[in-house]
């Protein structure tokens, strides 16, 4: 290894793509699994029921000469059997008993996940989640919100670039739109309502992720519930522009079928035809400090530095265009592998 | 170890950073080399590779007499500790009460803590919670005979956790008290009640205001895979330094995902150290999830004008990427956080607050890594506030883990004796002053601080003196390395561990220098923020220093 790349072997790496997906989907005590253990689905075929309302409901359960019950397994009462109140019984998961009644998870309205993307199912557990394998590639975040949804994919606004709500229209309906470095509150309403299917965005602060996640909560309570919509944060909360290795995959995208899933976070491209560009091994971006948003060529360690506030850091050297080496500290560094 | 090698690499893999350093004997004794840091998840081999060739350059005699060899860097003898991540304890009990005497030892532990009770989650949600992949193992419990507000949903809860112990054969269970003899537990397990016997683990009841501390936290913490945990061989490696150094040391270590605060006292005739300590994860430097509490805890001890929501997005950001963001307002951040966070580990460390001001006090954890020694000491004043004189000194190269790992302790005591100087990079002396009267606030002069030269060779040379005023934070210099005895006047009688007027304390130098808090004890900030800030930012700027480069 010559002394550059050790060097360089101490800037954080930031993955930027993946080569496969392996997309975790949780259920909770309640929802219901479509689908098992090895199952291929189709893009947007439904693998689970979600619940939107539910609630513990106590039960008397399997009755004598039926099978007897099993904390997780489904219990749907016989034909016309009804409680103590003289209600219908609810079905549902069963939890546990106790006191000689079981306790289900039930709830009247469910909602369908839909597989965002085609797959092999597997490590399918009622009340916990499934998995969905997949061989198509990923452009990896750091959080995903919501989802899973798919839309194609369309690009609003710059890699620095703010998007408001006038911006947003019902032309966008259907699609996955890449916002630039931040989005407001009033956008990601508006983009809910007019049909947006996920947003792509650098960064989303406390305050607008709080009340996404309001907003999400209050709309699958609802009676006709919502269409699925998600947001994949691909730095942080605080805003920054988004690098130019990950905009070039997104450009690379634009108009095509994409998905967004939240375990892992990333943007799922399932469609072997396109090839994704890679950045060059020594471009390092600047993710935080003065200098953030900016990138360079990597020059070199610049062993320990004293910075701003007497703090004594390792550094490296980075030449932004054609300018002298600058050091920077090596944490506030980002490279993509 | 078998045999004496000549250079060791000793590595700290922790959340945040990578710490290496490269110990050697080149005569008859251990010495640090060198050290060097970088972000997770720099390779220890890439840290090594770089801190051999500055060794190479500086010293290419030392480094030959030591073998150090940049091509041999995988032959050389590792001692390798590692923070293992915190894993989640699902908390449950049939009543507030209970869950929450529970909840008061489990938060002692390394375990990242979720807790719920019938009066706060109904049925589908406690089983929601138990079932969460990343939970990890489930400690429920009672009063032994239960109490009256437990006895309503006591099977309820026994079989609740019996069945998600059925669903998930991968989960552990911490039973305190009679769960396991109620009806709904056998129920529950049905025909798995012999698998899952190898998955329970039986632990004292709980009492009526109290949980069984000791036993439980033992019992929880050797759940964790955790022998060579970080915070769990810094602890010995600690009683080893205060056998060496026959001094009662305290450690206060802040890390990105838990903290730990334990005293260690030298052996005494013939019984070896003492150590006693508490591993919390609710010490992290920020939470996984930082809420408006969260948020709200960091603000408190800040001077910017950062409000809630860009408060928030930074400390977001500060645990997503814990090393980077490191410089100017970033440093103020990063040591307002671990204030925070410190904060939290003293409020579950109220029995080894009682003890005595330590003769030590040992700073670690890369919260503290690169910020001015000055900022650091005051940081303990502010937080750990007892009355008393205290060295302070940090783990400088992250050695206090990877010398744990060495299970002889005979073999650990000689190799800490010959790097005790080494491993400490002094940042000064603290003196705690309380309990001076009221009535002298805001006069002048409420006292006088004199430095006197100590005998020895690296005492100072000249006497210093400084006046003292109640509420105010003095700093006198002295070097790192000289000492000195300070002696405390007061007009009227003041509190430093004892009550008296007259003072007289060894003191010994630092970056910080020697540093006299008159404030309050506890500490009391301003409620208004605006004055709060000011404070604040007065007492920090006599620690940190100017912004330029």
């Amino acid at each position: 290894m010559t002394e550059l790349d050790a060097g360089l072997a101490l800037v954080p790496p930031r993955r930027l793509l993946s080569d496969h997906i392996d997309a975790f989907f949780d259920l909770h005590p309640g929802d219901w699994p479509l689908v098992t253990d090895d199952d291929v689905v189709g893009r947007q075929l439904p693998i689970a029921d979600r619940l939107r309302d539910p609630r513990t409901t106590v039960v008397a359960g399997p009755a004598a000469g039926e099978a007897p019950g099993v904390p997780g397994g489904r219990w749907t009462p016989a034909p016309g059997r009804r409680g103590h109140d003289g209600d219908a019984e609810p079905s549902g998961e069963l939890l546990f008993r106790s006191g000689g009644r079981w306790r289900i998870g039930s709830g009247e309205h469910a909602e369908p996940l839909l597989a965002p993307f085609a797959g092999t199912v597997h490590d399918v557990r009622p009340g916990i989640g499934l998995r969905l394998r997949s061989e198509a590639q990923g452009l990896l975040g750091v959080e995903g919100l919501g989802g899973p949804t798919a839309g194609r994919l369309a690009i609003v606004t710059g890699p620095d670039g703010e998007v408001r709500a006038p911006q947003v229209d019902v032309s966008a309906a259907g699609a996955i739109l890449v916002a630039g470095q931040r989005i407001d509150a009033e956008a990601l309403t508006r983009a809910r309502a007019v049909g947006v299917r996920g947003i792509v965005v650098a960064a989303l602060g406390i305050k607008e992720r709080r009340d996404f996640l309001a907003s999400e909560r209050r709309g699958r309570a609802a009676i006709h519930g919502l269409p699925p919509f998600a947001i994949l944060i691909l730095d942080g909360a605080a805003g920054r522009p988004i690098a130019s290795p990950l905009m070039e995959v997104l450009r690379a995208l634009e108009g095509r079928s994409v998905a967004i899933v939240a375990d892992p976070p990333c943007l799922v491209v399932d469609d072997a035809d396109v090839e994704l560009p890679r950045p060059p091994a020594d471009l390092v971006w600047v993710r935080s400090g003065p200098l953030v948003g900016a990138e360079g060529r990597w020059a070199g360690l610049a062993g320990p530095r004293r910075f701003a506030g007497g703090v004594l850091l390792e550094a490296g050297f980075v030449r932004f265009g054609d300018r002298p080496p600058i050091a920077v500290p090596l944490g506030d560094l980002e490279r993509f592998v | 170890m078998t045999g004496i090698p000549r250079a060791i690499l000793a590595v700290d893999a922790g959340a945040a950073t990578t710490a290496v350093a490269i110990l050697g004997r080149p005569a008859d004794r251990w010495r640090l080399m060198g050290s060097l840091v970088g972000p997770a998840p720099a390779s220890p081999d890439d840290l090594a590779a770089i801190l051999v060739g500055r060794i190479r350059a500086a010293d290419p005699g030392l480094a030959a007499a030591i073998g150090l060899e940049p091509d041999a860097i995988g032959d050389l003898p590792r001692l390798e500790a590692r923070s293992a991540p915190p894993v989640t304890l699902g908390v449950l009990a049939a009543s507030r009460r209970a869950v929450g005497l529970l909840h008061g030892v489990a938060q002692r532990t390394s375990w990242r803590v979720v807790a719920a009770s019938p009066e706060s989650h109904d049925p589908r949600e406690m089983t929601d919670l138990a079932l969460r992949p990343e939970v990890g193992a489930i400690l429920v419990g009672a009063t032994e005979p239960p109490g009256p507000d437990e006895r309503a949903a006591i099977d309820d809860v026994a079989g609740l956790v019996a069945a998600v112990l059925r669903r998930r054969p991968d989960l552990r269970a911490v039973v305190a008290g009679p769960i396991a003899t109620r009806r709904a537990w056998a129920d529950a397990l049905g025909d798995d009640a012999e698998q899952a016997a190898g998955r329970i683990l039986e632990a004292p009841p709980l009492g009526p205001r109290s949980g069984p501390d000791e036993t439980l936290r033992e019992i929880l913490e050797g759940l964790l895979p955790g022998a060579m945990d970080t915070r769990h061989t810094a602890m010995r490696s600690l009683a080893s330094l205060a056998d060496v150094l026959d001094r009662r040391i305290e450690l206060v270590d802040i890390g990105l995902e838990g903290g730990l605060r334990a005293v260690a006292g030298p052996g005494v005739a013939d019984e070896g150290p003492t150590v006693e300590g508490v591993r919390s994860a609710g010490g992290a430097l920020v939470p996984l999830d930082p809420d408006e509490a969260a948020v709200e805890e960091v603000l408190a001890w800040t001077t910017g004008s950062l409000d809630r929501h860009r408060m928030g997005d930074r400390l977001r950001d500060l645990r997503s990427r814990p090393w980077a963001d490191a410089t100017g307002e970033g440093a103020r951040l990063r040591l307002a956080a671990a204030r925070a966070a410190m904060t939290r580990l003293v409020d579950v460390t109220p029995d080894l607050s009682a003890l005595p001001a330590p003769d030590l006090t040992l700073m670690a954890g890369g919260a503290f890594a690169a910020a001015p020694g000055g900022s650091v000491v005051l940081a303990v004043a502010d937080v750990v506030r007892r009355t008393g004189a205290t060295q302070v000194a940090l783990d400088h190269a992250r050695l206090l883990g990877p010398l744990g790992t060495i299970d002889d302790p005979d073999e650990r005591r000689d190799i800490v004796a010959d790097l005790a100087d080494d491993l400490l990079s002094p940042l000064g002396s603290l003196v705690i002053a309380a309990g001076m009267p009221p009535r002298l606030r805001g006069r002048a002069a409420t006292g006088t601080i004199t430095l006197d030269p100590e005998d020895g060779t690296e005492a100072i040379a000249t006497t210093a003196r400084r006046e003292l005023a109640s509420g105010e934070l003095a700093i006198l210099d002295l070097a790192p390395g000289e000492r000195a005895n300070a002696t405390l006047v007061f007009r009227d009688s003041a509190r430093i561990g004892r009550r008296a007027r007259r003072f007289s304390v060894s003191v010994s130098g630092g970056l910080a220098g020697v540093i006299v808090d008159l404030r309050d004890v506890p500490l009391r900030l301003p409620d208004r923020r605006d004055r709060r800030r000011a404070a604040l930012a007065t007492w920090g700027e006599q620690v940190w220093p100017g912004d330029e480069r």
